[in-house]
């Protein structure tokens, strides 16, 4: 009986943080609706996805991460990495584009696969080998590229999938990323692969006694970014039409960003992907909106920041107001009886 | 066990949470018409010029807005100054395309991504919108104009010759740039190198670091080229914030044989052009490119500035050159004891 | 017979050391082996000149990595102390150019990166946001609330008892080592000697058991946030005195820097376990590689990649000792 209070309380608290995101997004709607110039049109709300494309392909992969109570901070500079390879191999390896970018979603695998490697066998902190890995990648990219390269000419049918749209206005990009979100979402809160990375996140040891494959699955789940990753580069280079060592810089705090205030706890466990797309939708449409509404760039980072310890602070407190509810009330029945 | 009630009642938050989404997509079906279309047709109203720079939070740029605010002001169009704010090269890109759909007349940029932001600026060209390039050049066909302070070419062949005349003829010497990716930069070491080669075969350049335009990281790069190669006796510092960082690192190494020249604002330099290790710093007069660009860029909205000009007015600043397509704003100035003390910025 | 009884003492309590700092002791033969090839390939490195150009560029790294690894020994993080950084260094120009005396100034400073960490610690702390999370925003905002103020701007035209504390550069140079010496001499012996010190560990090994052994696990955390925020407004002091301006985008890095030298040097991330000296150990390290790269004329770019390198290293080695203990 206990329980079922307590899971209903945890319930509650749960729902009131998406609701609160989602009216933040609202609010946010309302307010740039006013004060933007040409902020409710179609076109913009199809650009407000179109450019936070990359970046919500790489929340979204970052989120079953936290599940399990890991994190990737290598997500950017792999970004880098993948573009300056595919440059290489396209215009240096004359490789056709399809086998490009078929080459290139392998070598994400490849380098989420050295993630995998150094935190399943050698049983590092994902904190520190992605650092590390971090580090690695873009001085890679760097390296191979002298810092100077820069590919770029690519034939129109490639750019045309971060560049071109579809019918109706709709940008070309926007089918793959509703599509990488429905298989997110349908691993993370349908299968038993997701259900197991919440399981990690909340007690490693435990999902190992319940017979997870605990290594497996970390590795399946840091290979998965390092795929996305790749394919978020894929759609970089189309949208911006170069590759350069540079690119990506940054992307994965934002990525962290967009997860943390979609509700997923850095700790591990909790966290949805519909949370994450509002997070990363409540970023974008803060940043396009302030631009229409032509206030400077700076004024974008200092309310991102302010409105994370806002949305975090808050919803601690209405955590402790609930828990402080919940003991009063067991108290109040343990009086009764 | 998880019962059926847990299960429905994460369905209600997943309907909660798409709400929103479903609502955006809605918005998306009950629009209005772009209106940039309709509001660029009235030639009476104001003047929208988007200016950009190559990053904010670099003092290079802030005396180029103080020319830009005066322009405008001069003009009554209205300036919006914002640029990326973080490392993220594809942030232009992004504001690029905001501005497209803000529907702006003009958009100013300097550029930091030669060929990517080239892609966002012919998108915003196929809209209508007039775009120019100042202090750093797009590709030529995703521009009407650029406004040229000086060519790389004058740049990098102003920048051998001070150090030429620096160290009397022959020697080494050592470059200091901001970052290895930076397109401007390596065009003026192009035409540095060329300048050397042709004019200067006695001199040698024994090495190039990059300082990430950070004075602290420039100052602990000029100490160890100067401890490392013993024999360097003039450093160039390409980009403003390393020119007082290696003018720094040479007072405190105590070495009077060694020079620092390089591109950098008189303020920044001024008291090391005193004490005599900085000969000279080379730059033009930041506030006259930002108060050209603007004068530019309002010209080239109204029409009044067409491809095939030679000749442009630009307010205060007189008539001044076209060539082809790059309004020139004149010669790179060399800032030397005899003249930096009469400059502010 | 003595002789051997005192010898062999002397083994087994130097093997125990040396496996207890295991280490601490690799990044030092590191950091040996790098000097060793740099003595051999050019010896222009140990100039004067140059190691103490080494040792004031290592200076604000060194306080802000040793305030970093109790925090990280206490199983927090904190990645905003590069904007910390540049927030001092402006205030501290801003209010000299306001002619405050330097003293006042530099404490003013101090205090102003203890009010930051102060900030960090009451979220982390007190509501119990998770310090990641809590740095990340506070990083983001101070940094683009600086950017918006300066707009890069210099703090120039300071007088000139700024730089060197007005000292000139010999006696400003031996001010800023002897403080720093010093500085990080106490911080040892705190770590070690004082409960204070002692807590941190405790806390960061076992947060549940702390608290049952009478310990308050937030006030320690509090406490660690506020003396790694002094310790930036201190090395933010001790920096910008170097110079005769100040640049607003000082300490861009200075959070990675820290932590990869906190890393390197055998800090646990999953806290409990990290020596101060192993810190030194991992910042003289980083610190000599790029101008190592300058003496033995390599290619500029392959210094993030070194740096990666070694930070995958370092924590290798930390990993394969536990996975082996673990059989």
């Amino acid at each position: 009986m206990n329980t079922n209070e307590h899971g209903s309380s945890k319930w509650q608290a749960f729902r009131r943080f998406e609701t609160l995101l989602a009216f933040v997004l609202l609010l946010e709607i309302l307010i740039f609706s006013k004060t933007g110039v040409n902020f409710a049109t179609r076109g913009n709300m199809f650009e407000v996805l179109r450019l936070s494309t990359e970046i919500g392909l790489l929340a979204l992969v970052m989120t079953p991460i936290i599940l399990t109570g890991g994190i990737d901070l290598s997500v950017g500079s792999m970004l880098g990495l993948c573009a300056v390879l595919f440059g290489k191999m396209w215009r240096d390896a004359g490789l056709p584009i399809p086998l490009a970018l078929a080459c290139t979603l392998v070598i994400g695998a490849a380098g989420g696969g050295l993630n995998a490697l150094l935190i399943t066998r050698l049983n590092l902190p994902p904190l520190i080998v992605t650092l590390g890995s971090f580090s690695l990648f873009r001085g890679l990219a760097e390296a191979l590229t002298r810092g100077v390269d820069n590919f770029t000419n690519f034939p129109k049918t490639y750019l045309f999938l971060g560049q071109g749209y579809l019918f109706g206005g709709v940008p070309a990009q926007l089918p793959v990323f509703a599509l990488v979100v429905i298989g997110v979402w349908l691993l993370v809160h349908r299968t038993i692969l997701g259900r197991s990375f919440r399981a990690l996140g909340f007690s490693a040891e435990g999902a190992r006694y319940a017979g997870i494959p605990v290594k497996k699955r970390l590795a399946q789940v840091y290979i998965l970014s390092g795929i996305i990753s790749a394919l978020a580069a894929l759609i970089y280079v189309a949208r911006v039409g170069q590759a350069k060592s540079d690119a990506g810089t940054g992307y994965e705090l934002l990525a962290i960003t967009a997860v943390v205030l979609g509700g997923a706890s850095i700790f591990g466990g909790t966290g949805t992907i519909h949370g994450t797309l509002l997070g990363v939708l409540v970023l974008a449409v803060l940043k396009i909106g302030l631009t229409l509404s032509d206030q400077p760039s700076e004024l974008a980072g200092i309310l991102t920041g302010g409105l994370l310890l806002a949305v975090l602070a808050s919803e601690a407190l209405l955590k402790k107001l609930s828990a402080r509810r919940a003991r009063a009330s067991q108290a109040s029945v343990r009086v009764l009886t | 066990m998880q019962p059926f009630g847990a299960r429905a009642s994460k369905g209600c938050i997943a309907a909660i949470c798409w709400c929103p989404i479903l609502l955006l997509l809605g918005a998306m079906g009950c629009s209005k018409p772009n209106q940039s279309a309709e509001t660029k047709r009235s030639a009476a109203r104001q003047i929208t010029v988007a200016m950009m720079p190559k990053s904010k939070g670099n003092a290079y740029f802030i005396s180029c807005r103080k020319g830009a605010d005066e322009a405008a002001k001069e003009l009554g169009a209205k300036l919006l100054w914002d640029g990326p704010t973080d490392p993220d090269p594809a942030r232009q890109n992004e504001l690029v395309e905001t501005w497209i759909t803000r529907g702006v007349d003009v958009i100013a940029v300097a550029v930091e991504n030669r060929e990517g932001i080239s892609t966002a600026l012919r998108k915003a060209r196929e809209k209508g919108t007039k775009v120019i390039t100042w202090d750093s050049d797009a590709q030529p066909d995703a521009r009407d104009f650029l406004i040229n302070q000086a060519t790389p070419e004058g740049i990098g062949f102003a920048l051998m010759d001070e150090a030429a005349r620096a160290l009397g003829g022959k020697g080494q010497f050592a470059i200091i740039t901001a970052s290895l990716t930076a397109a401007n930069m390596n065009e003026w070491q192009k035409y540095i190198e060329q300048r050397r080669a042709e004019k200067y075969p006695g001199i040698k350049m024994a090495a190039l670091r990059p300082c990430d335009d950070l004075k602290d990281k420039a100052f602990a790069e000029a100490t160890a080229i100067l401890n490392a190669n013993p024999e360097v006796k003039l450093l160039m510092a390409i980009c403003s914030p390393a020119v007082p960082g290696a003018s720094e690192a040479v007072k405190q190494s105590g070495r009077k044989d060694v020079k620092v020249v390089g591109l950098g604002l008189p303020n920044d330099n001024k008291r090391y052009v005193r004490e005599g290790i900085t000969p000279s710093v080379i730059l033009w007069n930041t506030e006259n490119l930002g108060y050209l660009a603007v004068h530019a860029a309002v010209a080239v909205a109204k029409g009044e500035l067409k491809p095939g000009a030679t000749k442009f007015k630009a307010g205060r600043l007189g008539e001044l050159e076209v060539k082809a397509d790059n309004v020139l704003l004149g010669k790179p100035f060399v800032f030397n004891k005899e003249n930096i003390e009469r400059f502010d910025f | 017979m003595a002789g051997e009884q005192v010898s062999s003492f002397v083994f087994r309590h130097s093997r125990r050391h040396l496996t207890r700092h295991f280490r601490e002791w690799s990044v030092a033969l590191a950091l040996g082996l790098l000097l060793l090839m740099l003595a051999v390939l050019a010896a222009g490195f140990f100039q004067r000149n140059q190691l103490l150009s080494i040792c004031s560029t290592a200076v604000p790294v060194l306080l802000v990595a040793c305030g970093i690894a109790l925090v990280i020994i206490s199983r927090q993080i904190d990645i905003s102390v590069g904007s910390q950084f540049a927030v001092c260094s402006v205030l501290l120009g801003l209010l000299v150019q306001a002619h405050w005396p330097m003293p006042l100034a530099g404490l003013a400073a101090i205090i102003a990166g203890a009010f930051c960490g102060a900030f960090n610690g009451a979220l982390i702390a007190g509501l119990g946001l998770p310090s990641i999370v809590v740095t990340l925003a506070t990083m983001v905002t101070w940094r683009e609330g600086l950017r918006w103020w300066r707009q890069g701007e210099f703090v120039r035209d300071l007088p000139e008892s700024f730089q060197w504390f007005g000292l000139g550069q010999a006696g400003g140079q031996t001010a800023v080592l002897a403080t720093t010496v010093a500085l990080f001499l106490l911080l040892v012996f705190g770590m070690k000697h004082i409960s204070a010190g002692r807590f941190v560990y405790a806390v960061g090994s076992d947060t549940e058991a702390a608290r049952l052994a009478g310990i308050r696990p937030p006030l320690v955390t509090f406490g660690v946030f506020v003396v790694t925020g002094t310790l930036t407004g201190l090395a933010a002091l001790l920096n910008a005195v170097r110079f005769a301006d100040v640049d607003p985008r000082t300490g861009t890095g200075l959070e990675l820097q820290a932590i990869a030298a906190a890393v390197v040097g055998g800090v646990a991330i999953s806290g409990g376990r990290g020596n101060l000296w192993g810190v030194l150990a991992g910042v003289l390290l980083l610190a000599c590689i790029a101008p190592a790269l300058v003496f033995l004329k390599l290619p500029p770019q392959w210094e993030k990649a070194l740096q990666g390198c070694i930070i995958l290293l370092a924590v290798a080695a930390d990993g394969w000792r536990s996975v082996r203990r673990k059989h």
